[in-house]
This record gives C-alpha cells, sequence and structure tokens, in this order.
C-alpha cells in the first residue's frame, strides 16, 4: 500500500535521479552540460543559442536566450510548420 | 508540547478577550494554519456579510509544525472573506510573526467586529491586550513595527501590519511583517484596516515542547539536507525566485504589455543575475536553510540609498514584464514601495498594465490618467500609480478597486482586457501553452492563483515514471500522466494532487519551497507525517494528511458556493481562448487554451474532487469526509 | 588542538535554526529565550549578528563569579558553570562583554554555550558557514589567502598552469 511507512519514500527516490552540473536546452528540453565558466552555449541537438550564468561554480542555469539567433530558429521553424499545413 | 497553543476570539467592537484549547480532535481533523481556518472561517461567518463591514471575521493562524524542528516552519496564514473577490479570502506569508505568536501562547486568532478608533493588539505569553494606535496610524509598514517595538520597548517583538494601503482599503492591500514578507493577496490588509486594526504584536518566551527531541533532530537534519541539496534550492538561495525568470521569459512563458505579448525580449537588463550585483547576502524566514531572500540597497535614482529585500520573481513581471518595462531601479524601487504600502504586487502590477493597455486602446485618456502618459514602457508612470493607488488618488482610486469593481467604474468595453479569475489578478505567467497552469487559476478557491494548486513541475518535461511516483501517492492513481507540459491529458490529477500537497503545507505551516512546487524531489505527505510525529507526537499518516487537505479544501469551496460562486466562475477570460502567443520558442508559439478541453479537464478536477458536474460536492463526499454536519461550531 | 565556533557574520541568514536547535538539544523545546546562541538583528538594515559565548581564554564571567561556579574546562577549550556552587546572582550575565549569557527564565538558572560537549548542533545545522567549528588556529586561513590572492591580482603576476 501506498500509505504504509516505507523505507525509501518518494522524494528520497527520485532525488536519485538528480543530475549535478547538468541543465536542460529551454528548446528542446535535452540534457546538456557545458565547460566550466562558458558564457555561451549551443544546443547540439537543436541548434538554439543561451546565455549561461554559473550561480554555483560546477552549476550553470540559462540566463536568457541569444535573442537574434533564437528569434530566427523560431520564426524558421514556425514559417515551415504554416506552409506544411497547407 | 506544540500542541497545547490556543485560539483567542477577539472582538473588536466590545473589546472582549477569550482563550480557548484547540482538542486534538480538532487538530486531526485539520491540523492548523490554513486547514483549521477553512474550518472556522465557514463556521464563524454568516453568508453574504460585507467583506470590509464589521461582520466579516479576520483570521490569523500558524501552522501546526510552527516553530518546530520541521524545516521552514515559519508561515502564517490569514483568511476572512475577501473584498476583492467577495469569495475565500486566504493569504501565507514567512517571517517570523507566527513562530513568535506560538512563543506567546497562540496558535489561532479569530477577529470578529469593528473597533472605534486606530488600535493595535499586543500578545504576550498568554496575555492579549488592545492598545491604542494612533501614534502609528498613517505610518508605512516598517516604521509601524518599528514605533511599536520602541513603544513596547522590546526589540524582539513581532509584528504583522498594514500599511497606507491597508488604512486605505485598497481592496487588494496585503498584511505585512518584516520589511518583506507579504501575506498578498485577497485584500486581508483592507479587512484588517476596516476593522481599524493597524497591527498585531507579538512576543513570547513560551516553550514549544518537542514530542521526541533527539530524533526530531536527526530527522529535521535529513529532511533539511533533502530540501538544500536541490539544485532549483541552490539557485533560490543565490537568486531568490527571480531565478524562474530565466526560465519562463526564455520560453515564452510570461504576460507582457498586458496580455498582449508572451515574451520580453532584449531585456537583459532585468535579468536575475543583473539584481545580484546590487544586493548583500541572503536572508532567510524562521528556521529555513534556502534563504531565497536577497537584501539589496536601491542603486540610484529617487530612492537611491534605501534598504529593501527581495524582489521576487512576481515583482520582475509586475514592473517589468506585463507594463513593458526593462528597468532594473524601477522594479527595485516598486517593490520597495508596494512593500511599504503594504499592496499585493501582483495585483498592482495586472492592474497598472491592464490601464496601460486601455490607454493605448484609447478607453482611458489624458483626461482620466491626470495627464499621465501610461504608455507601456514608460516606468516613471508605474512608479507614479503605485502611489496613487495605495493613497487613493485620481485613477488610483478607482485601480484600487480590484479587476472587476474598475473594470465597472470604467466602463466601455475595458473588461474585455483584464486578466482575472474570479475578480483576482492572474500572476504573469502565459498559461496558454500549459493547460494544467491553466486549470490550476481557473478553478483555485481564491481566484485567479499560482498558490492553491498549480503543477508548476510540469513545466520541467519530468519523465512519465518520476511523475508516476510523485502523483501515485499517497492515494493510488493509475490514468494518464504526460510529460509535455503542452498536452491536455491527466493535467486534471495533477492539478487535483498539488492542490491537497499545498493546502497540507499551508496547514502544517511549512513554505512551499520545501515540497513539491518548483522542483519535484522535496519532501511531501511521507516526509510529513514523520515530521508531525517527531515534533508535535501527532500520529498521523500520509493519507491522514491528504484527508486533512481534502476536508480544508472541501470548506473553502463550500464556502465559496455559499456566497454564490458557480461553475462559470470556474473559467478563464476569453483572451486565453481567443488570441493565440506570438513570441518564444516554437513549441509555444501559436498556442491558445482549447475551450472543449479546457471544460473536460474542469469534469475530470471535479471528479476527482468527489464533486457533481456543477462543481458542487456530492452529499456522499461530504459524508466520507466527516463534513455532511458543516458548519458544526465546535470552535 | 582546540576548536571553537567561529562566526561569519555576513553569512547569516537570520534563519535562526541555531537558536532552535540548541534549545532543542538542551532543554528538549524550541524557545528562542532558552538557546544559547542568539541572533541580534537590525530588521531595517538587513543585518544579523549570531551571539555566542567566545570561550575566553581570560574570561570576564569566570573572574566576576563571587562563588567560582564559573570556569574554564581546558579539555573542550570552554567555560562551564558548576551548577552546584551557582547562586543564580547573575552577575556573569552583566559582565560579559558580549552578553552570551543568557537567564533562562524557566529553569531560573544562566546558561551559554557548552559547545554541546564538543558536538556543536548549531553548526551542524547551519548550511551557510556563517557558524563552524573549527581549529582556532586556521580560523584565519580562509582570509588569509582570499587577501593574498586579492594582493597577487593586484601585482598582475598571472601565474600559468603547469604544462601537462
Ligand atoms: S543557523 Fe546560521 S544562518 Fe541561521 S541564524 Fe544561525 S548563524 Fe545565521
Ligand atoms: S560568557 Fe562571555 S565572558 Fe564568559 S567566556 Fe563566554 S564570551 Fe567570554
Ligand atoms: S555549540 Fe551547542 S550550546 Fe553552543 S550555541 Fe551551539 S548549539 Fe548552543
Ligand atoms: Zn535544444
Amino acid at each position: 500500500m501506498t500509505n504504509e511507512r516505507r523505507a525509501e519514500t518518494t522524494a528520497e527516490a527520485t532525488a536519485r535521479g538528480r543530475t549535478y552540473g547538468a541543465f536542460r536546452c529551454l528548446n528542446c528540453f535535452e540534457r546538456n552540460t557545458a565547460p566550466s565558466g562558458a558564457k555561451s552555449f549551443k544546443c547540439p541537438k537543436c541548434g538554439f543559442e543561451w546565455r549561461l550564468s554559473w550561480p554555483m561554480p560546477t552549476q550553470p542555469r540559462i540566463r536568457g536566450p541569444v535573442w537574434e539567433t533564437n528569434r530566427r530558429l523560431a520564426e524558421e521553424a514556425t514559417a515551415k510548420q504554416t506552409k506544411g499545413e497547407k | 508540547m506544540a500542541l497545547n497553543r490556543k485560539i483567542a476570539y477577539i472582538d473588536l467592537t466590545t473589546g472582549t478577550v477569550e482563550a480557548k484549547p484547540i482538542p486534538v480532535k480538532m487538530r486531526k481533523q485539520f491540523l492548523g494554519g490554513r486547514g483549521l481556518d477553512a474550518y472556522l472561517l465557514y463556521n464563524h461567518i454568516k453568508p453574504g456579510v460585507d467583506a470590509l463591514g464589521p461582520d466579516n471575521v479576520l483570521l490569523v493562524s500558524a501552522g501546526v509544525l510552527v516553530g518546530t524542528l520541521a524545516s521552514a516552519s515559519s508561515r502564517t496564514h490569514v483568511a476572512a472573506k475577501s473584498p476583492l473577490t467577495g469569495y475565500f479570502g486566504s493569504c501565507n506569508m514567512g517571517g517570523f510573526f507566527s513562530p513568535e505568536l506560538r512563543f506567546a501562547g497562540f496558535d489561532h486568532l479569530v477577529i470578529k467586529g469593528k473597533a472605534a478608533k486606530p488600535v493595535y493588539l499586543w500578545i504576550h505569553n498568554g496575555e492579549i491586550e488592545i492598545r491604542d494606535a494612533s501614534k502609528v496610524w498613517g505610518k508605512g509598514v516598517r516604521d509601524t513595527q518599528e514605533a511599536i517595538r520602541e513603544e513596547l520597548g522590546d526589540h524582539e517583538i513581532k509584528a504583522m501590519t498594514i500599511g497606507i494601503a491597508g488604512e486605505n482599503k485598497v481592496r487588494y492591500a496585503n498584511v505585512m511583517t518584516e520589511i518583506k514578507n507579504s501575506g498578498g493577496r485577497t485584500g486581508m490588509g483592507a479587512v484588517m484596516g476596516s476593522k481599524n486594526l493597524k497591527a498585531i504584536a507579538v512576543r513570547g518566551t513560551m516553550d514549544i515542547k518537542i514530542a521526541h527531541p533527539a530524533e526530531a533532530l536527526e530527522y529535521d537534519k535529513k529532511v533539511i539536507s533533502q530540501v538544500t541539496a536541490a539544485k532549483v534550492s541552490q539557485e533560490m538561495g543565490k537568486l531568490g525566485t527571480l531565478f524562474i525568470w530565466g526560465a519562463t521569459n526564455s520560453q515564452g512563458l510570461v504576460r507582457t504589455r498586458n496580455f498582449q505579448l508572451n515574451q520580453l525580449d532584449e531585456s537583459d537588463a532585468i535579468e536575475p543575475e543583473e539584481f545580484e550585483e546590487h544586493t548583500f547576502g541572503m536572508a532567510a524566514c524562521y528556521g529555513c536553510q534556502v534563504h531565497c531572500r536577497a537584501r539589496y540597497v536601491i542603486p540610484d535614482g529617487e530612492y537611491k540609498g534605501v534598504y529593501d529585500e527581495g524582489p521576487e520573481y512576481t515583482s520582475i513581471g509586475a514592473f517589468a514584464g506585463e507594463p513593458g518595462c526593462r528597468d532594473l531601479t524601477t522594479v527595485l524601487a516598486a517593490n520597495h514601495l508596494v512593500n511599504d504600502y503594504g499592496m499585493d504586487t501582483l495585483e498592482v502590477g495586472g492592474m497598472i498594465a491592464w490601464a496601460m493597455e486601455l490607454y493605448e486602446k484609447g478607453i482611458l485618456t489624458d483626461k482620466d490618467t491626470g495627464g499621465l502618459d501610461l504608455s507601456f514602457g514608460n516606468e516613471a508612470a508605474v512608479i507614479e500609480m503605485i502611489h496613487r493607488i495605495a493613497k487613493r488618488e485620481g485613477l488610483g482610486d478607482i485601480l484600487a478597486e480590484g479587476p472587476l469593481r474598475a473594470a465597472e467604474k470604467i466602463g466601455k468595453d475595458s473588461i474585455k482586457y483584464q486578466i482575472h479569475v474570479k475578480g483576482m489578478s492572474a500572476l504573469h505567467s502565459d498559461d496558454r501553452p500549459a493547460p494544467a497552469l491553466a486549470l490550476g487559476i481557473a478553478t483555485a478557491s481564491r481566484g485567479a492563483d499560482h498558490l492553491r494548486s498549480r503543477p508548476a513541475i510540469d513545466l520541467y518535461h519530468l519523465p512519465e515514471p518520476v511523475l508516476r511516483q510523485i502523483y501515485g501517492q499517497p492515494v493510488p492513481y493509475e490514468g494518464p500522466l504526460t510529460s509535455d507540459y503542452t498536452d491536455y491529458e491527466g493535467k486534471s490529477w495533477q492539478v487535483f494532487w498539488q492542490e491537497q500537497c499545498y493546502m497540507a503545507v499551508d496547514s502544517l505551516g511549512i513554505c512551499k519551497y520545501h515540497t513539491i512546487f518548483l522542483g519535484p524531489n522535496f519532501p511531501n505527505f511521507e516526509e510529513w507525517s514523520k515530521l508531525l510525529y517527531y515534533n508535535t507526537g501527532l500520529e498521523m499518516t500520509p493519507l491522514d494528511i491528504w484527508n486533512v487537505a481534502r476536508r480544508a479544501n472541501m470548506l473553502e469551496r463550500m464556502f465559496n458556493l455559499r456566497e454564490g460562486l458557480t461553475k462559470q466562475e470556474d473559467w478563464l477570460v476569453d483572451r486565453y481562448f481567443d488570441e493565440p502567443t506570438k513570441l518564444g520558442i516554437p513549441k509555444i508559439r501559436g498556442r491558445v487554451i482549447d475551450r472543449d478541453k479546457l471544460h473536460k479537464l474542469i469534469d475530470e478536477f471535479y471528479g476527482f474532487q468527489g464533486w457533481d458536474t456543477k462543481g458542487v460536492p456530492k452529499p456522499e463526499t461530504l459524508k466520507a469526509l466527516g463534513l455532511e454536519k458543516e458548519p458544526s461550531h465546535q470552535l | 588542538m582546540t576548536k571553537q565556533l567561529v562566526i561569519d557574520y555576513e553569512k547569516c541568514t537570520g534563519c535562526r535554526l541555531c537558536e532552535m536547535v540548541c534549545s532543542v538539544k538542551h532543554e528538549g523545546v524550541v524557545n528562542p529565550a532558552r538557546s544559547r546562541i542568539n541572533i541580534a538583528k537590525w530588521e531595517t538594515k538587513g543585518l544579523t549578528v549570531p551571539v555566542v559565548c567566545r570561550q575566553c581564554e581570560d574570561a570576564p564571567c569566570v573572574s566576576a563569579c563571587p562563588t567560582n561556579a564559573r570556569m574554564r574546562d581546558e579539555e573542550l577549550g570552554r567555560v562551564i558553570v558548576n551548577y552546584d556552587r551557582c547562586i543564580g546572582c547573575k552577575t556573569c550575565v552583566v559582565a560579559c562583554p558580549f552578553g552570551a549569557i543568557n537567564w533562562d527564565p524557566l529553569a531560573r538558572k544562566v546558561i551559554s554555550c557548552d559547545l554541546c560537549d564538543g558536538e556543536p548542533q548549531c553548526a551542524r545545522f547551519c548550511e551557510t558557514g556563517a557558524i563552524r567549528f573549527i581549529e582556532v588556529s586556521t580560523a584565519n586561513k580562509d582570509r588569509q589567502r582570499e587577501a593574498a590572492g586579492q594582493l597577487l591580482e593586484s601585482m598582475q603576476k598571472p601565474v600559468q598552469p603547469a604544462a601537462r
């Protein structure tokens, strides 16, 4: 039964899946790593580019998009999509 | 023992005070904090009373774990009938107030009537005194607290207070404690103001006895580590809740220019990392190792050199995203002003952005604004409008009335541009691409709100097995769950589950950042069961705690229905359905919420709740939860 | 080797968890008034400073005590109270220049940090680094390196990493 005291709680069990140092691309959600201290990052899977910051020495986060690149990629993708629909 | 704290009934009209113990039976049914408040409100408020009249009842409470070793057991809950929505009013804040309330011997305050002149309450070691507040009436939030400390001659006094906005009964005035801890939302500050109650000062040196001290020390250490090991905790411990902006604005999940666009582009200047440069160290609430509150000094402008704390994710949304501004100092100054006036950041930002769109559309003109240029992007106008709303000057007086009343006063088709649910403004998040989030705000008990049932982790694309582990306990769930946040499948269960989760933390008195809100691997029902046992001696299974949440949520619903809520109000404004998103990553461009699919989600949600198709609890649901005889007037 | 509580108030977030665990450890209750550590706070300036016994070598509280109840315990490098001798006159409370001795209003006795007999709970729970329990003679080493590092930088002599 879910309600009994379990040896390992849900929080403990799911925490084992933590991936320190990695971060997800905010477009395709692929998990990535970046060289320590890198200021920007291009997702190898989808090509979107992000500006990074390093709140902890080993943990980067996405600070924001490289506006021009991502805007262009998004516009291209939607254009393709609408064409496909027609 | 932690359970021996009392409930006090205070009648401001007659000046009488009565204290009673809280039976353990009631604890097992409702725990404390928001849970017991739901019971008290349903029992003590007569249907249809004027929210700003003497018949409204103001509840102030501590969760049952407050002041114990349970991680971040700092939360104060405040409830009353809301002057903003007319439904269940409820807000929750961190800081140090409710632990001190417990050290002073009390868990729940039931405040009735209206004082003839401004007063404040002075509560210390079991005693409650009603004192003259003429010296602090008219003062801002921080000056009030300092003045009370001085008057009573004790630095250690903690006070919950209203600012000028509460005195002026701005319908979304906050109750505040410390520099920035805010009981925002639903206008509880206006209720205090309407009762001529300026503040509640507390100080105590009474023991909170820990039931099993050695075990509590060890177990709490473990739970704290579970929390602080999370990546989100570490980011939040450096940048505060601002850290969320990076993820949401990057994707295009924020509302800007009221609700016309869904991303604030080229906004590098207001990214969290920029704020960080002006902060010096982080501050925490009682017993919390996450410390999400930045200390800062405003770097320039009119308020240069002023100390404040925050800002929060909501502050960027309210004072940059929604009004289309990109100025850091404006956000910092605006955050300071709303803190000291004691107003809900979110509602203020929403109202100003709405006025800006009305100005853009020509519905409001220079004549209405008194010559103020309310164009999007005008930072000075944001600051000026904050003053005017708090002081109820000119257009500010209208905006101070909240979404529905203001729209009625302004007329034309101004209501079309309001982004609200049940008369309360929505967070600046754009929920059109995320049905789970949209369902949450549509159905939340206090109106458009992200802290009542939002499955925020839905945005993380978590693998389905992880979702199953989380959402499959403490009651089993075998229906669909999907990783994609643009999907509709299974979102009704997630919202339902989160609603119980948040009610449980609010009743325990723990901060939401210490449970499944911003991250998936946080303590929840199982941990709380143990924390309760070690700290208070209460033996409750995870399922028992779940049922407390169900019971309390049910009473909030029943309160709302009694005040006339209908199914039609569990719904969103048309823009969610009719105007597609334009910006952001490809996945979320061109998104609207689908009416039929949202209807289906709502039906499922009602089903999980045990409500009929009209959203009314079925008799068997009430019976199963032991609520068939409410109001039962046991407390 | 003596370990001491080393306080870095700039790291303190003011959470008062140290107060809680201290009173739970000693009295089985949460009660800041009965904690051996306290947080002094200037709310409107954003300052929070942990105040705790410094375990003075030449302790004013020890010299002030009329019954020799307060004394140094060299084994753990701390100042303790012999409650058999203590008459509760509170002279030490006033004598301590740091205000680090509390009068416990319920137990009616003086209390100050006893280093938890060598396992300080406050330091264990404070994850910010505001309270550390470390060898006294190394307490300044981090700051030393930091300052030296700045000096190095100002001399602008970048050091090349060793070639592999
Ligand atoms: S536990 Fe650490 S951060 Fe918290 S108040 Fe104590 S010294 Fe400060
Ligand atoms: S109590 Fe005060 S005087 Fe005595 S040893 Fe501690 S810090 Fe020094
Ligand atoms: S070392 Fe122990 S006795 Fe001393 S302040 Fe810390 S917790 Fe209290
Ligand atoms: Zn990618």
